[in-house]
């Protein structure tokens, strides 16, 4: 049959109106809150970068799942750990997140503002007493009511030094920095000392730093941002000084956390944070610096360390919701943490797994001496991340230090204009 | 004047055949009206694939630079707020700048050091082939590889450092200086293009008559006389492909700068390119995709004025 023009322009017009069709066509809020109901179906399960070291581990939990819950199906899947976020903005925009999604809260907020978590205080509220207190909160969003996933692996770090670079400045390796004024003093020296070869800090000020300074991260009705107070102020200009006196590395402004790692690594940084974790890697990959690593606690004026919390979250939109949260709590329960913190450096979020003798009694080693320091330590910890600074606010706070570092700006405007682009992007958010 | 073209008979239609039309049917204006399918049919797959990957993608990002459409929120209609927005936005003004920048430094370098490789390497002497292959390695080496090992050659502690520090003029921060990096990013662009551009003037100087340099050669030009007067000429038009090529290619950079600079666009975002923001500001769970098809339908205009400018002056010297 000819084609006629006119079919050829009705495909034009269509090229041009689908998309225009996406414009203001909502989302579907209207998905029930209802997980009562047989177990059963097919659902997806979704984990970040842990496929490859954990395999067995997720192997042998979805099977134990399923002979638990006859009738169900679970599809695990695991994306790398680069783009992640990405990954699940293209799945949740298409349509095709999985039912249940391994997140951490900075990523659960968005997708519960558009409707596509579940509030867990709805769907499951008997599960809410299994846990920590500060980690089951870890998923609430500031202005919205409920909690949108279940926590799962809470870590947290020491602060890793060298003690050689540590002598070669004339310190005493045996005394490591414990305060803020105490390790600007050491940074100025090390560096003095080096001739500004030997930096002591290898990243700028992120937003979890000016928490654990003591300024205000938001005000108390989670607004708008107030990092700019005088505490946030007073800290930029520290910075300043060690960027300055090259005690802060020179690259620090252009660093991610892989290349400030190898820089610890190969001696040109004197100080970086890390978990028990590390420690193997240290071993492995630079074992002169193990021998002479130093251990110390995180440096805090608030006398709470961070803690970086993982949760699981149900799609709100699953057609399996009974199915969906009993595995997301499967994987989350007490038991299951427990067993997949002795396989790796986490530690569980469930109430009262802390005091297992794996997390309080000594056994001479150093991996064990950092695990019962950091549990210890998680008791009163604090996520100083807000659950709705986004990745854009992160490159805002980035830019502002970077100019005060330079000299731009003053560490008061630069702050100032931190805030105020991240207020106008809060809103924005809606 | 006769036509050079034998005749045609066509055979006569018989009154018989279904085809025969009354009076007063209008059967020429019929057919040019319908199409016929078989060379669309062969066509389709190809436009289907265009269709879905660039039309649909195109059209989707004009209509959404007048909406506030985000990640996850279906947007709505605001006409020209995110074209007015990019008026008062810095760092749309810092990524103009260095898009444009990075395509001045760039593209002259691309359109003469490939053409004075290709007269090095044009020369059919024994082992050539070797340097052919050996300039033309980076266009195929994955660009993720070569960024990050001209990041290991330029960190502060890199190779390039200690050989600068080794002969005293000390260590120079390529990877934290805001010009510098951008110095360093623009550096490896045209490393790795070198043997691109260079296949390209290697087919053109083939086509060169030897007969031309010969006799410019008894009329007593020299080497360099000779380049100017005879290969130039000869390859111009190819330059202006080269400096089309290249000149869009170096609006667009992302990969380079990103590796380099980092995915913030160097110290306090000021090494940004356009098309890092657009990225920047479109990805991720609160992607703002309005802003971003906002940007990115500026890009698409330079970028097109830019080839229509390159072809204009083209015509120009033609004429």
């Amino acid at each position: 049959m000819p084609t006629s023009r006119r079919a050829l322009a009705a495909a034009a017009a269509i090229a041009v109106l689908l998309p225009l069709s996406a414009c203001g066509s909502g989302g579907d809020d209207s998905a029930s809150t209802d997980a009562s109901g047989k177990i059963e179906g097919n659902i997806t399960f979704q984990t970040w970068n842990l496929r490859a070291n954990f395999k067995p581990y997720f192997d042998g939990l979805v099977k134990d799942f399923e002979k638990k819950y006859p009738g169900t199906h679970v599809k695990w899947i695991d994306q790398p750990g680069e783009g992640y976020a990405d990954k699940i903005s293209a799945d949740a925009a298409g349509g095709t997140l999985p039912d249940v999604v391994n997140v951490s809260p900075d990523l659960v907020a968005p997708l519960a503002k558009a409707g596509l978590a579940l509030d867990l205080d709805k769907a499951a509220p008997k599960y809410g007493k299994e846990y920590l207190p500060g980690a089951w909160a870890s998923h609430q969003i500031p202005g919205m009511d409920g909690t949108y996933a279940f926590p799962w692996y809470l870590n947290t770090g020491p602060l890793f030094y060298n003690k050689t670079l540590f002598r070669k400045a004339g310190l005493d390796d045996s005394k490591p920095p414990k305060t803020y004024d105490a390790l600007f003093t050491d940074a100025l020296q090390l560096a003095k000392k080096s001739k500004g070869k030997v930096a002591t800090l290898a990243n700028v000020p992120t937003i979890e730093d000016f928490g654990r300074y003591g300024a205000p991260l938001m005000n108390k009705q989670g607004t708008g941002f107030a990092f700019n107070d005088a505490k946030g102020v007073e800290l930029l200009t520290k910075y300043k000084e060690l960027y300055d006196a090259k005690a802060l590395d020179p690259q620090a402004l252009t660093a991610t956390p892989e290349s400030t790692g190898k820089k610890f690594l190969t001696g040109a940084v004197a100080m970086n944070p890390g978990s028990a974790l590390d420690l193997q890697k240290f071993k492995k990959d630079a074992p002169s610096l193990y021998k002479n690593i130093g251990i110390t606690d995180q440096i805090t004026s608030t006398g709470k360390v961070n803690m970086y919390v993982m949760g699981v979250m149900v799609n709100s939109r699953t057609k399996q919701k009974p199915a969906a949260v009993a595995f997301a709590h499967y994987v989350t329960d007490a038991q299951h943490q427990m067993e997949f913190a002795k396989k790796v450096a986490i530690f569980p979020s469930t109430a009262g797994s802390l005091d297992d003798p794996y997390f309080t009694q000594q056994d001479g080693s150093d991996e064990t001496r950092v695990r019962i320091a950091a549990a210890d330590s998680l008791k009163n910890a604090v996520n100083y991340t807000p659950v709705l600074f986004s990745e854009q606010m992160k490159n805002e706070l980035r830019n502002s230090v970077a100019k005060a570092l330079q000299g731009k700006e003053s560490p008061k405007t630069a702050l100032d204009n931190a805030v105020k682009a991240c207020d106008r992007l809060l809103q924005q958010q809606g | 004047m006769t036509s050079p073209l034998p005749s045609v008979k066509t055979p006569a239609t018989s009154p018989a055949t279904p085809s025969a039309k009354p009076p007063g049917a209008r059967p020429v204006s019929r057919v040019r009206r319908q199409l016929p399918t078989s060379p669309w049919l062969f066509a389709a797959p190809g436009l289907l694939v265009v269709g879905i990957f660039i039309l649909y993608p195109f059209v989707s990002t004009l209509v959404n630079a007048f909406t506030d459409r985000r990640t996850l929120i279906p947007g709505t209609f605001v006409g020209l707020d995110n074209f007015r927005e990019l008026l008062h936005d810095d760092m749309f003004w810092t990524g103009l700048r260095n898009s444009v920048l990075y395509m001045v430094g760039v593209v002259p370098a691309l359109v003469l050091l490939p053409l004075l490789l290709a007269l090095l390497v044009q020369k059919n002497i024994p082992g050539i082939t070797f340097f052919r292959s050996a300039f033309y390695t980076p266009v195929v080496a994955s660009i993720v590889v070569v960024g990050l090992i001209w990041v290991w050659l330029l960190d502060e502690r890199g190779l390039v450092n200690a050989v600068l520090e080794a002969v005293g003029i000390g260590r120079v921060g390529f990877l934290s200086d805001q010009w510098l990096l951008l110095l360093s990013a623009m550096a490896v662009t045209v490393w790795k293009g070198l043997g691109y551009y260079m296949i390209i003037y290697l087919a053109a100087l083939a086509n060169v008559p030897r007969e031309l340099h010969e006799a410019a050669a008894v009329d007593g030009a020299g080497a360099v006389r000779r380049f100017f007067t005879v290969t130039v000429p000869a390859v111009r038009s190819t330059m202006v492909l080269v400096a089309a090529l290249s000149s869009v290619a170096a609006f667009k950079v992302f990969s380079e700068v990103y590796l380099m600079a980092g995915p913030n666009g160097g110290p306090a975002g000021e090494d940004t390119t356009l098309v890092m923001l657009v990225q920047r500001t479109g990805t991720g769970l609160t992607g703002r995709v309005g802003y971003a098809s906002a940007i990115s339908v500026v890009v698409f205009v330079i970028t097109v004025a830019l080839m229509l400018l390159v072809l204009r002056a083209d015509r120009k010297e033609d004429a």
